[in-house]
């Protein structure tokens, strides 16, 4: 009867079939945990190399932007076709010492943060932005009909239409990469490891012992925001999977210092609206309406 | 109940003070343009009918009204999603919309809305077509009125709750007040176009307690847009509602036109009577209706406005005004 049927040893599932992610960020991709960045602005030398890493792996097209005049920021905004972007904010007269950290500028490389709730997968009405096995939030292009509810959703300004293909985009956290056991394009071409691919947990401890690091080392504004009880997670959204080790107000790298989830409005409106149209009802019925 | 105020280090400034990034904008505008204000007024004015329609039905002689208030219910439910089809970026998937319900999402909450409103709207004409030969079509019509009046009460208000559910600083702010203004602008549209019909069809003394009702829902609305904007300009938020186009299409469309243009033309017509006050009623409804669709598209310009702009977002984020909350999940 065991004709057809595989051999027994081929059905072992063996020892782990071994992953690049765990050569290059130290860690297994697995279903079913939560996957996310640390990005440590006080590493951030502004290469730009994540911004490269993503466009040539995702293959997205360059958008013609030209000289900003915002520092070294011609790339502008994250968008549709830009899901890295480099912030540079220079920060006061140049110090005549270097410390262990990034002290004169303030750069940041952002991204798409990976909300937990995720307002744009809670306003998607098409189910097109879902949250996949690795609690990491993407856009299926197969479904999305470009309503455009997700773009004012975001409070960071992540996503966007496209105008090529009238779909939403915005960063996958490399879905099809972390399928293939791969880190994320931007982190592993991350020279200074100021972008940190990982499991979130492991990665909130890591920023909570840099963070420590960084208040001896004399950076003593050092914070993470994003994480758990920390500043960016707040007002309903319990953590950002993508989350900071910033070094000064959220507002210097546009990010907004207490985003909150836009759905808790949804529920004030609609009680108020229905009270208002069950009062003009009863206004309609005193009045007479319906007589002749 | 508790308010989360996560601290920064003491080293880092306590205070913001108007800091942005380059002056760059933080949240990214929508891109509801005409065409939404369009179908926000239109099936807000179609679900309002239904309410009235449900009114009429019950007083003795209300026919002729219900019967009209229903088709163009009909009317409004039909055009409205069309014109909003329209401004999707990849038309040909309307129907992904109908793919899940998502309780979270005040769009898909509004699709099946808009769906079950749809369907019961067409039960009511049906039979008001077929009343007369099948008694069972006005039963089944009847049967159906209640329930589109209530999906109609959620029709005249769910794009409130809809522009509220977003980070849009202006549409975010006030979202009690704001869908106040757009149910009570929904009533004042549907009366004010049903007493234009109920005059054509010569129930002049029903046309008089439409107006009247209009007049009510119009007095309502310019109190719920004063609680709006109260409340942006305690956030320093209300630039976008008093400046530029948005700013003229909601002082000049929304309440000079909406409101003081109607409340003038009824006071005249009254006083003048006879003759020469004849056209003031069908110039003030008209006027009432399109004001009501100037206040909703200067609503939706202005805050495409406030969300460009970077001082609003972070003035709309300061940890002040996070809301209490009873969270959290899992």
């Amino acid at each position: 009867m065991d004709g057809g049927l595989a051999h027994p040893r081929a059905r072992d599932a063996g020892p782990p079939h071994p992953q690049e992610a765990e050569l290059t960020a130290g860690t297994r991709i697995e279903p079913g945990r939560s996957y996310g960045f640390l990005t440590d602005t006080t590493l951030c030398i502004g290469c730009k190399a994540c911004e490269v890493a993503c466009k040539e792996w995702n293959n997205l097209p360059a958008e013609a932007g030209g000289l900003t005049g915002h520092s070294y920021d011609n790339t502008g905004q994250l968008g549709a076709h830009t899901w890295r972007h480099v912030t540079f904010k220079e920060h006061g007269p140049r110090q005549g010492e270097m410390p262990p950290f990034q002290s004169n500028w303030l750069m940041m490389s952002d991204v798409c943060k990976h909300c937990d709730p995720a307002p744009c997968l809670e306003a998607c009405p098409t189910g097109a932005i879902f949250r996949t096995e690795f609690d990491t939030v993407v856009v299926q292009q197969d479904i999305c009909n470009g309503c455009g509810y997700c773009v004012p959703a975001c409070p960071f300004g992540v996503v966007e239409l496209s105008k090529e293909d009238g779909k939403a985009h915005k960063c996958t956290l490399c879905y099809d990469r972390l399928k293939g056991g791969l880190e994320p394009a931007c982190a592993k071409a991350c020279p200074t490891d100021s972008i940190q691919f990982g499991v979130v947990e492991d990665l909130v401890e890591r920023a909570e012992a840099r963070v420590a690091s960084l208040q001896k080392a004399g950076q003593d504004k050092a914070y993470v925001y994003g994480a758990p009880g920390t500043p960016g997670a707040t007002g309903g959204i319990r953590r950002l999977n993508a989350f900071f080790v910033l070094a000064e107000r959220p507002e210097h790298y546009n990010l907004p210092p207490a985003p909150s989830r836009p759905a808790r409005n949804a529920r004030p409106a609609f009680l108020s609206g229905l009270a208002t149209m069950a009062g003009l009802a009863a206004a309609a019925l005193l009045l007479g309406v319906g007589r002749r | 109940m508790s308010v989360e105020r996560p601290a920064l280090p003491p080293a880092v400034q306590a205070e913001w003070r108007g800091e942005t990034y380059h002056g760059r904008p933080v949240t990214k505008a929508s891109s509801f343009d005409w065409k939404v204000s369009f179908y926000i007024a239109a099936v807000g004015m179609a679900g309002a009918c239904q309410v009235i329609a449900a009114v009429a039905r019950t007083r003795p002689g209300g026919e002729g009204l219900a019967r009209r208030a229903r088709f163009l219910a009909l009317a409004g439910s039909t055009v409205g999603p069309l014109v909003l089809v329209q401004h999707l970026k990849t038309r040909s998937r309307w129907y992904n919309m109908l793919r899940i319900f998502r309780p979270t999402s005040p769009m898909s909450l509004g699709s099946w809305l808009l769906t079950a409103f749809g369907g019961l709207t067409g039960l009511t004409a049906i039979g008001e077509v077929l009343g007369r030969r099948w008694p069972f079509a006005r039963r089944v019509a009847d049967a159906a009125q209640v329930p589109a009046a209530v999906t109609g009460a959620g029709m005249g208000v769910y794009t409130a709750g809809l522009l509220a559910s977003t980070s849009t600083p202006l549409w975010a702010a006030a979202p009690a007040s704001l869908a106040a203004q757009f149910g009570s602008a929904s009533v004042a549209g549907a009366a004010s176009a049903l007493a234009l019909l109920q005059r054509a069809a010569g129930e002049a003394g029903s046309a008089r307690r439409l107006e009247a009702l209009a007049l009510v829902a119009g007095a309502a609305e310019v109190l719920a847009a004063h609680g709006t904007e109260r409340r942006l300009a305690e956030r320093g938020l209300d630039a976008p509602l008093q400046a530029g186009t948005p700013g003229a299409l909601n002082m000049i469309g929304g309440k000079a036109i909406g409101f003081a243009l109607p409340v003038a033309a009824h006071g005249l017509g009254r006083a003048v009577g006879g003759r020469a006050g004849a056209l003031l009623p069908e110039i003030a409804c008209f006027a009432m209706i399109l004001g009501g669709a100037a206040m909703r598209h200067a609503v939706l310009r202005a805050g495409n406005d406030s969300a460009c702009r970077p001082e609003h977002t972070f003035r709309a984020t300061q940890q002040a005004h996070l809301p209490a909350t009873r969270e959290t999940r899992r």
